[in-house]
């Protein structure tokens, strides 16, 4: 499944070129996710900036006309599990067994949160999504943002990240679950009354 | 009568539920023939219907409200003069 890496020989010349032109119009999206994951500005200055100085390192190792985008985000997830995860008291909560275990089972059907109402989204302001998504727990924040954010497909989130295709799904589809329950926690102390229809 | 053929269904039989077949046309992921496999699905099915708007509605508040940050100026330039240095290094 892995791709075999191929080097490739740019002069001094095209190496700026790829910097330039296919890896710092992604800034502001690499400036979000990396917020995203560490919840500080500071750690999100270090971590792009410690990014953008490994794309360049490592250029050579970047096929030009490729996916630059995915590319940059790998980077950065990786540097922010081996740099900055580390500097968390907090081991994962994430258990992916029982994720997996959930997601096959039956009740994958049931409704998980019959009280959430698209008109009581609507009257959110972005402070409460924003919230909702920042308190997941961090692997369940990141599928959100690559899916629902950036637009990446399955296939790319899981060279992201790392994971097989059915994990992507199954972990998108618990996130998912948790920011809607998020979502109706707010909608209720917003004064909603959640009713059935 | 046979059913119509449910084109969500994988190769190893496996018959898809409902939250997995609205995941894939929620992210793009599924192919034209399931996408109108799932349309007329979902004329049937309030769970799929009532969820797959409410899932839409998720999705496009997260894109307009969410990550919409610019990065600072100074972080560009400090990244690229600690490129330029590094090249003249
Ligand atoms: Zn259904």
């Amino acid at each position: 499944m892995e791709e075999i890496v191929t080097r490739q020989h740019y002069s001094e010349q095209e190496k700026n070129d790829i910097f330039n032109n296919e890896f710092l119009p992604h800034i502001n999206s690499m400036y979000n996710f990396g917020f995203r994951l560490t919840l500080d500005r500071d750690d999100t200055k270090d971590l792009v900036q410690d990014t953008y100085l490994k794309a360049y390192r490592f250029v050579e190792s970047f096929q030009k006309g490729t996916n630059a985008k995915a590319w940059l985000f790998r980077i950065l997830k990786n540097s922010f599990i081996n740099d900055y995860r580390k500097k968390t008291k907090e081991p994962s909560k994430v258990d992916y067994q029982e994720v997996e275990t959930y997601y096959n089972s039956e009740d994958v059907n049931r409704q998980i949160t019959p009280d959430l109402r698209v008109e009581s989204l609507k009257d959110m302001i972005g402070d409460e999504i924003s919230n909702a998504l920042n308190s997941l727990d961090v692997d369940f924040r990141t599928v959100i943002i690559l899916c629902d954010l950036e637009g990446f497909k399955y296939e790319e989130m899981a060279k992201i990240l790392d994971i097989p295709i059915g994990t992507v799904r199954s972990r998108l589809h618990r996130a998912r679950a948790l920011l809607k329950e998020k979502l109706s926690e707010y909608a209720k102390t917003m004064g909603y009354k959640n009713t059935e229809l | 009568m046979t059913p119509p053929h449910n084109p969500f269904i994988l190769a190893d039989g496996k018959k898809p539920t409902c939250m997995e077949m609205l995941q894939l046309i929620l992210d793009g992921e599924a192919t034209a023939e399931q996408q109108h496999y799932f349309k007329v699905h979902m004329d049937k099915c309030m769970p799929c219907f009532k969820t797959y708007s409410l899932d839409a509605t998720i999705k496009e508040l997260l894109q307009d409200k969410c990550c919409k940050d610019v990065a600072p100026a100074e972080l560009i330039e400090q990244i690229k003069l600690q490129i330029s240095q590094n090249q003249a290094g």
